[in-house]
């Protein structure tokens, strides 16, 4: 029973995981304050759903996840040219909105509030991950992938043309650096990972309905980089394990569930709250959100 | 047809309209925003809920009440959150932020002591329509269309004659030259905070009556209110009021074609692009700023 539990915290922490270290490489390194994250996901994971009930094998429904988020994220990328600042993260936060309100409406599809049931666990080459352990595993490997895939990136030349972007536009832009492609990258491959992980929280959890993807689901995810630290992949890393866990000692005092929930948004809004006020470059974070 | 659709788009327009007014006169004075104004509506529309059809006190009492609570919510948030990060300098971005945590935990508050089942103020029978040749109007929605526009009235009076409401122009104008002639800007972003989420509670009693109330209504009003307040010029309180106008009437004119789900995006594309072709909205000045 213990380990059954243990199993299903871990697979949240991967999937967490994967959002947050996708979040760190438009927020973080590329400095475009995307606060529509949540969308990216939910996109991944209803398109994953539909494809995956309408009998797709499972990769491709993770790979279609992955690229619709992705295209949205290109599409949200286009006027990062233009509007900066705190109207780019009010339009994100619209984009968000929209996205779910979509979800909430479009009932001929998403069959609104009711949510989507019955989605199939994966199955690859015919191997089910029926089991949670086998799920933790496939988890485990595509947190790895997108890990060494966003330190690879970071790390390259075209890394630190993100960091430049985020740090001063305009000198990279005088260097001759095409800056708004690489936001419009980074905040594309940034979607695409949200999207994987909302394809893989649809096949773990088996049910998905509007709320998961709410606007506000956002602050868990932006608590964490904030916490763990801009452009910093360890700290994001020490970050989710930490706030994934800590609201999951209130199941132990004994709440209500219809209480536990609003607990754990305002736990995750209350760190945020005091992170930005006390402690704004986070615990490994090197540079400031501006 | 026609003219029904105008008269729903302007009742909505009258709604929209009281949340852009207070969220842009706070936004006007203090150069941020403050998201959590939602949620200052949302809360004030659930204390009138709590002295009026829970304790049962008169209803013109519990409404002062309600709109009192606003006013303590409003300000105690400035001078609790946002004071302390203004003092280290945090980026309009880092408190905007703050305030979409903020927003979530008066949220989670609403859920926590009142529960995600709807509300209802069963003050005026919302049955009594009139009919006006080919329009029905009921009464409640007249009241609601003259009351704003009475409040909307004074509220302009205020900023124009009053010794704060100079004040308050004053150091929307202009910080540091308001700061030298001796107005404490500290003050008035206080003042702005009383007023505009004055104007919070007084949308929220108004809005309850016509709507029922819900957790999450806060975040939807904000939107709105918000892409209003980008159509209309967002420094400007009439800009705002006029945006609002404009959207409810967009809103119900778009949804004569479009199926009702759209409604939410007809808001969305008019605020992307106004913030994309015309940031500084209808009524704004543009800038030389980034």
């Amino acid at each position: 029973m213990a380990s059954a539990y243990i199993v299903h915290l871990l697979i949240l922490i991967g999937i967490y995981l994967i959002l947050s270290l996708s979040l760190n490489l438009s927020v973080g390194y590329s400095g475009v304050l995307n606060l529509g994250h949540i969308a990216f996901y939910g996109l991944g994971a209803y398109t994953s759903a539909l494809l995956a009930l309408a009998g797709a094998p499972f990769l491709l429904c993770l790979l279609a996840g992955g690229l619709v988020a992705m295209f949205s994220g290109f599409l949200l990328a286009l006027p990062t040219d233009k509007i900066k600042g705190d109207y780019l993260a009010l339009v994100t936060i619209g984009f968000s909105f929209i996205v779910y309100s979509l979800m909430l409406n479009l009932d001929d599809l998403t069959r609104g509030p009711l949510g989507l049931p019955g989605i199939p666990r994966p199955s690859i080459l015919g191997f089910q991950f029926n089991d949670n352990f086998y799920f933790l595993i496939l988890v485990i490997i595509i947190v790895l992938i997108v890990y060494l895939t966003i330190k690879r990136i970071t790390d390259s030349p075209f890394g630190k043309l993100l960091e430049a972007t985020r740090d001063d536009e305009l000198a990279a832009k005088i260097l001759g650096k095409d800056t708004f492609k690489a936001k419009a990258f980074s905040l594309a491959i940034s979607a695409f990972f949200a999207g994987i992980a909302g394809s893989l929280y649809a096949s773990y959890i088996t049910f998905i309905d509007p709320s998961s993807f709410s606007l506000m689901q956002i602050i868990p995810i932006i608590s964490i980089v904030i916490v763990g630290g801009l452009a910093s992949l360890p700290g994001t890393v020490l970050a989710t394990i930490i706030l994934t866990l800590i609201p999951e000692a209130l199941r132990f005092v004994g709440f209500p569930s219809s209480i536990l929930g609003p607990m754990r948004q305002i736990i995750y809004a209350l760190i945020l709250l005091l992170i930005l006020i006390y402690r704004p470059k986070g615990f490994w974070g090197k540079v400031e959100l501006e | 047809m026609f003219y029904q659709i105008l008269v729903n788009g302007l009742i909505a327009g009258a709604i929209y309209a009281l949340v852009a007014a207070g969220f842009s006169l706070i936004y006007s004075t203090t150069k941020f925003v403050h998201f959590a104004h939602g949620g200052v509506i949302a809360l004030s529309a659930y204390m009138l809920y709590f002295f009026y059809s829970l304790l049962g006190l008169n209803f013109w009492l519990a409404a002062g009440l309600a709109i009192i609570s606003g006013i303590i919510i409003g300000v105690g948030i400035d001078s609790l959150i946002y004071h302390p990060l203004r003092r280290r300098r945090a980026s309009p971005v880092i408190i905007l932020i703050a305030s979409v945590a903020v927003l979530l935990i008066l949220e989670s508050l609403n859920l926590i002591f009142f529960g995600a089942d709807v509300k209802s103020i069963n003050y005026l029978d919302i049955g009594s329509g009139w009919t006006i040749g080919p329009i029905i109007i009921t009464s409640l929605q007249i009241f609601i269309v003259i009351s704003s526009l009475i409040l909307l009235v004074l509220v302009f009076l205020f900023m124009k004659y009053s010794k704060i409401g100079k004040a308050m122009r004053a150091v929307a104008d202009n910080k540091s030259v308001a700061e030298i002639v001796g107005i404490s800007a500290e003050r008035i972003y206080a003042w702005s905070f009383a007023l505009g989420s004055m104007i919070a509670g007084f949308a929220a009693v108004l809005i309850a009556l016509e709507q029922n109330i819900e957790p999450t209504m806060g975040t939807a009003l904000m939107i709105k209110g918000f892409t209003a307040s980008i159509i209309g010029g967002v420094e400007s309180v009439a800009g705002g009021v006029l945006g609002a106008f404009l959207l409810g009437l967009a809103e119900n004119f778009g949804i004569w074609w479009l199926p009702s789900s759209y409604k939410d995006a007809i808001a969305f594309v008019i605020l992307f692009a106004f913030l994309l072709f015309r940031p500084e909205g209808m009524l704004g000045v543009k800038k030389n700023n980034k």
